[in-house]
C-alpha cells in the first residue's frame, strides 16, 4: 500500500533521514521506534507531504506522492494526526472536527461521520462548543484522532500518541488505534514507548539516526536481544 | 451636557470607520505575520475610487461604493500575488521593507494619476442634518456608520461561520495543521489580503466623500490602524472593533476639550499610553483571531 524508498529529509544543511526504507501493507499496523532524534517524526512528515523529501521515493497505492502538496497526498487518503496533537487552541470542538472533512463535500457522509464520534466518544459531544485549548490532555488527543478519522483517511499516521498523557489514557489511547485498524483503517505508528508500541503492532521498524537498523514483527522485536536491551530497559 | 453628547455621537459615526481600517490590519498581520505598510494606500485608493467613478465617471454613488470595496480587494489580491506571495519564509525584515516601497510606490501613484490636489465628492444626502434633541449629526454620517457596520457583521460572520473563515483562523492557530487538513496556505493568505485590503478601501469610499481625497490622506489613516491595533491587542477582531471607537471618542474628545490640533495626536498618545501600561492591548487573549 505506501512503499518508501531511500527516503532523504534534511533542515537546511543537517540530514535527519537518510536512505530510509519501508513498505507498509493494507490493513497493517506498523511502528516505527527509535531514540530522540532518530528522524521517526521527519518521515512521517516527509510521507503526509508536510516537509518535502530532498532524495528517494514514497510511493501510495501505486502513486508517487513524493513531490505531492499535503492537499494532495490527504486527498488520496493519508492522513496526519501530528506529535503533540495539535488541535486548533480557539476553535471549537466540532470546528476542529469539521476542519478535518475540510476537503470533504459530501454533507450527509460528514453528519453521519460525526454523529458516529459522537456517540463513540460522548466526551467530545459534551463539549463540542467548548474551545478544543480547554480540554484535558485526553480528550484532546481523542479529537486529533477523531479529527484525523474525519477524512475518511485509508491510512492514518499517528504522532508520538502517548506523549505527555496519563497512564490510563495512553491505554485508552492504543485502544482506539487497534480499533481503528479493526475497522480496516492501516496504520503507521511513531512511538516513544516501545513496549507498547511492538505488542501493539504487526511489524516494526527499529530506526537510529536517520535510517532503519532493525525490523520484523512486533513479536520478533520483543524478543530481540538488541532491542530489548536500548529500547525496553532491559 | 449636550456638547458632551454631540461628541460622543461625533465619535459613534467615525468609529466605524475606524473600526473597518484596524480590523484589515488585525486580520493581515494576525493571519500572514506581515506588517503591513501599504494598508493607508489602500484607504486612499477607496476614496480615490469613490472620486473616479462619481465624479468622472458618473455611476451612482451606491454601485461606486460597492466597486471601490471591490476594486480595493482586487489591488489587495495583486498586491499578494505579486509581491508577498514571494516573500513567503522571509524574515520580518525583509518583508516589511518591500512593504514600505510599496506603500511609496502607491502614494506617488496616486499623486502622478490625481494631482496633489485635493478632490472633493458629491454625495446624495440631504444638506439638513437629522437632529435629535440638542444634537444633530449628518446624513452622509448616519450612512457610513451604518454601512461600517454593517460591513463589520459581514466580515465576522465570514470568519466565524463560513468555510473560508475557518480555515483562515485555523492557519493562525497552526499552519502547519491547517495545511496537513488540506488547507492551501497560499489562498488563505491572497484571500486575507483581499479581505483586509477591501476593508481599507470600503473606510477610505466611506470617508472620502465625507471629507475629501488626497494622496497623502494614507499616511495618517495608516498610523490610526495601527493605533486601533495596538490598542485592541492583535488579531482580536472585537478589540478592533472596540479599538475604533475608542480612538474616535479620544479624538473627538481631545478636539473638543482639548483643542482641534490635538484630534490627529490622540492615536499617537494612545499608542504610547496603551505601550507603557498594557502592552498587550486592551482585549488580548494571548493569540488569537475571532
Amino acid at each position: 500500500m505506501l512503499s518508501v524508498s531511500s527516503l532523504e529529509c534534511r533542515y537546511g544543511k543537517v540530514a535527519a533521514v537518510r536512505g530510509l526504507s519501508l513498505e507498509v501493507n493494507k490493513g497493517e499496523l506498523v511502528s516505527l521506534i527509535g531514540a530522540n532524534g532518530a528522524g521517526k517524526t521527519t518521515t512521517l512528515k516527509a510521507i503526509s507531504g508536510v516537509l518535502p523529501p530532498a532524495g528517494g521515493r514514497v510511493i501510495f497505492e501505486g502513486e508517487d506522492i513524493t513531490h505531492a502538496s499535503a492537499r494532495r497526498i490527504l486527498q488520496l487518503g493519508i492522513a496526519h494526526c501530528p506529535e503533540g496533537r495539535r488541535v486548533f487552541p480557539y476553535m471549537t470542538v466540532r470546528e476542529n472536527l469539521e476542519m478535518g472533512c475540510f476537503l470533504r463535500h459530501d454533507k450527509p457522509g460528514i453528519a453521519a461521520d460525526l454523529k458516529r464520534l459522537f456517540e463513540r466518544f460522548p466526551i467530545l459531544d459534551e463539549r463540542r462548543h467548548q474551545a478544543a485549548g480547554t480540554l484535558s490532555g485526553g480528550e484532546q488527543q481523542m479529537l486529533a484522532i477523531s479529527r484525523a478519522l474525519m477524512s475518511r483517511p485509508k491510512l492514518v499516521l499517528f504522532d508520538e500518541p502517548s506523549l505527555g498523557l496519563a497512564p490510563n489514557i495512553v491505554e485508552k489511547t492504543f485502544d482506539i488505534i487497534k480499533q481503528i485498524r479493526s475497522e480496516g483503517v492501516t496504520v503507521v505508528m511513531v512511538e516513544q514507548n516501545a513496549l507498547a508500541a511492538l505488542e501493539l503492532s504487526d511489524r516494526a521498524y527499529v530506526m537510529e539516526q536517520g535510517s532503519v537498523t532493525l525490523s520484523g514483527s512486533g513479536r520478533q522485536l520483543l524478543d530481540d536481544p538488541q532491542v530489548q536491551k536500548v529500547y525496553l530497559g532491559g | 451636557m449636550d456638547q458632551f453628547l454631540q461628541h460622543l455621537l461625533n465619535a459613534l459615526m467615525l468609529g466605524g470607520t475606524y473600526a473597518l481600517l484596524g480590523i484589515g490590519l488585525t486580520l493581515i498581520f494576525g493571519i500572514m505575520r506581515v506588517v503591513n505598510f501599504t494598508h493607508g494606500e489602500l484607504y486612499a485608493f477607496g476614496a480615490y475610487m469613490m472620486y473616479a467613478l462619481v465624479m468622472r465617471t458618473g455611476v451612482n454613488f451606491f454601485v461606486a461604493l460597492v466597486l471601490a470595496i471591490a476594486l480595493g480587494a482586487l489591488l489587495g489580491a495583486a498586491l499578494e500575488f505579486v509581491l508577498l506571495r514571494r516573500l513567503r519564509g522571509a524574515d520580518i525584515d525583509t518583508t516589511m521593507l518591500v512593504m514600505i516601497g510599496a506603500w511609496i510606490a502607491l502614494q506617488n501613484t496616486e499623486q502622478l494619476v490625481w494631482t496633489g490636489v485635493a478632490k472633493s465628492i458629491d454625495n446624495p444626502f440631504p444638506a439638513a442634518p437629522l437632529v435629535i434633541g440638542a444634537v444633530s449629526v449628518g446624513w452622509n454620517r448616519v450612512f457610513v456608520f451604518v454601512v461600517a457596520l454593517l460591513l463589520i457583521g459581514i466580515t465576522y460572520f465570514l470568519i466565524q461561520k463560513t468555510k473560508l473563515g475557518k480555515a483562515m483562523r485555523a492557519t493562525f492557530q497552526d499552519r502547519d495543521t491547517a495545511a496537513l487538513m488540506g488547507v492551501q496556505i497560499g489562498s488563505i493568505h491572497t484571500a486575507t489580503f483581499a479581505l483586509g485590503s477591501a476593508l481599507a478601501a470600503a473606510a477610505g469610499a466611506l470617508l472620502g466623500p465625507v471629507f475629501v481625497a488626497y494622496p497623502s490622506m494614507g499616511d495618517m489613516a495608516a498610523a490610526k490602524a495601527f493605533a486601533i491595533v495596538i490598542l485592541g491587542g492583535l488579531g482580536s477582531i472585537p478589540g478592533a472593533t472596540l479599538g475604533g471607537f475608542i480612538l474616535a471618542l479620544a479624538e473627538e474628545l481631545g478636539a473638543g476639550y482639548i483643542s482641534s490640533g490635538y484630534r490627529d495626536a490622540m492615536s499617537f498618545l494612545l499608542i504610547i499610553a496603551i505601550l507603557v501600561f498594557k502592552p498587550t492591548g486592551l482585549f488580548a487573549q494571548k493569540e488569537r483571531i475571532g
